[in-house]
């Protein structure tokens, strides 16, 4: 082989790798802090990072509404207008993929980025 | 000789590139998905499985939804659906007339039955005058807390007489179901989800889906376990979660289901006194024993029934029915925080 010939090889597999490196890189970079992410029928409402102690009404034109409070690095529901009140009931959340739901109101927190549980599913 | 170095060259490049785009096929192919949809059962269903790419998952997704929901209004007892008839025509027409209905309705009445008899009338889909009155009271109580009352002993006795689960009449012949008490009324929440997810799960098999988890509200049910062969871990909800975990047990499983009642998701309080939904047919009241109790088994139908049943009754007499009952394993979480198992609940935590 001429010298050339393996520089272009070292030069093609050096890119290979680069561009390995590079995706795993970048989605390394792109997992933000951990946060809450509010959803009232589908459609995203907000962002709320968990670092942050805040609350925050997510009110619909009819009336409706629950008030997301985040505590702790947790989030939960700490009022709603609905019958059942089941999302109230439920325990403050933080960890990844866990949700805060409302039937009734058709609203859905639920938590990106957040601590692994080690858990597939729950059983309440 | 140059030409077949650069030639060499090319293949070896190609060979990189190839093997680059293999890789990540392969990767793709062990992908995990996770969907969600909402609507059947008052909750939410979680769905987590493996596909070849997430269309593929969405599609199949899409059919259990369409499975559940097929579910949802047969065994509805709110709402009427164009050309259905579900729970709630057969109610309308107590003391009135049979109603022909779907073979998966006498299905579940059929489990009905068969679970008030296991579980010494603890589980009661006849007892649907009572849950009204309860559901009614529960709703009111949480518009206005000031409101909030329970059933007084009278008006509760009143709607009792009207729960006796002979009067259920099913014609297997003529598929229809008659309510001889017009009084009386079904009410199936303590069997009907549970009986569904059985359903749906058995279908997700069917179409293909060999490595899935399927969570209806908490009502966790496993179709084989995950691609690699391992067991899915499912979390035992803490019912008492304020200075503590989120879940006190785990248990792993790939194949069976797993159901938990509990009187932490809906319930109203009045006088500082916490009233839960689940109601005992022997006293006519919430229950005061537990805060959840959990239930394992292969069939997810007998693991709603049971959890309600256990739910309603002292440990001693529970551990003796579960004891009884083959390749069944059940945990109960008391009001003090006590967790007491019986035998092979948690065998795959000791492992």
């Amino acid at each position: 082989m001429k010298k050339n010939d393996v520089i272009l090889l070292a030069a093609l597999i050096v890119a290979a790798l680069a561009g390995f490196g590079g995706v795993s890189l970048y989605s390394k970079l792109s997992t933000r802090e951990p946060q809450a992410v509010a959803y009232l029928d589908g459609e995203e409402q907000g962002r709320y990072p968990l670092s942050e102690d805040t609350t925050v009404e997510i009110r619909q034109t009819d009336g409706s509404y629950n008030i997301l409070q985040i505590q702790n690095g947790k989030a939960e529901i700490t009022a709603a207008s609905c019958p059942d009140k089941v999302c109230v009931n439920h325990r403050p959340v933080g960890g990844q993929g866990e949700s805060l739901v409302c039937l009734p109101n058709k609203m859905v927190v639920e938590i990106e980025n957040g601590e692994e549980l080690g858990i597939d599913a729950g059983t309440r | 000789m140059k030409k077949l170095r650069q030639a060499g060259i090319l293949v070896a490049a190609v060979l990189v590139l190839a093997g680059v785009v293999c890789i990540q096929y392969y990767n793709q192919k062990l992908q995990r998905y996770e969907g969600q949809f909402f609507g059947s059962f008052d909750t939410v269903t979680t769905v987590t499985g493996y596909a070849k790419s997430q269309k593929d998952f969405s599609e199949k997704l899409g059919l259990l939804e369409e499975k559940l929901a097929h579910y949802h209004q047969l065994f509805d007892i709110y709402h009427t659906y164009d050309g259905v008839n579900n729970i709630k025509t057969i109610n309308d027409a107590a003391g009135k007339q049979a109603v022909k209905v779907d073979g998966e309705i006498l299905d579940l009445l059929r489990l009905g039955k068969d679970m008030y008899a296991r579980t010494e009338g603890k589980v009661h889909i006849a007892y649907g005058s009572v849950l009204s009155l309860w559901h009614d009271c529960r709703e009111e109580g949480l518009r206005s807390q000031e409101q909030a009352r329970i059933p007084t002993e009278e008006e509760l006795a009143k709607r009792a007489v009207h729960t006796d689960m002979d009067d259920l009449v099913i014609d297997e012949e003529a598929a229809t179901v008659f309510l001889r008490d017009g009084e009386m009324s079904l009410d199936v929440g303590s069997i009907g989800k549970g009986y569904a997810v059985q359903k749906v799960a058995e279908y997700a098999r069917e179409i293909g889906m060999e490595h899935t988890l399927i969570s209806v509200g908490g009502n966790v049910c496993a179709v084989g376990g995950k691609a690699d062969g391992t067991p899915w871990v499912v979390g035992v909800e803490n019912p008492r979660p304020d200075n503590g975990e989120p879940y006190i047990a785990t248990v792993e499983i790939d194949s069976g289901c797993i159901v938990t009642s509990g009187d932490y998701q809906r319930y109203y309080e009045v006088e500082g006194e916490r009233y839960c939904h689940i109601i005992d047919p022997d006293t006519n009241m919430p229950p005061q024993y537990f805060s959840s109790v959990s239930v394992r088994t292969k069939d997810s139908g007998v693991a709603d029934a049971f959890s309600t049943a256990l739910f309603n009754m002292e440990y001693e007499a529970g551990l003796a029915l579960v004891e009884n009952m083959e390749d069944m394993e059940a945990m109960w979480v008391g009001k003090d925080g006590q967790i007491r198992y019986s035998g092979g609940f948690n065998n795959d935590e000791e492992k």
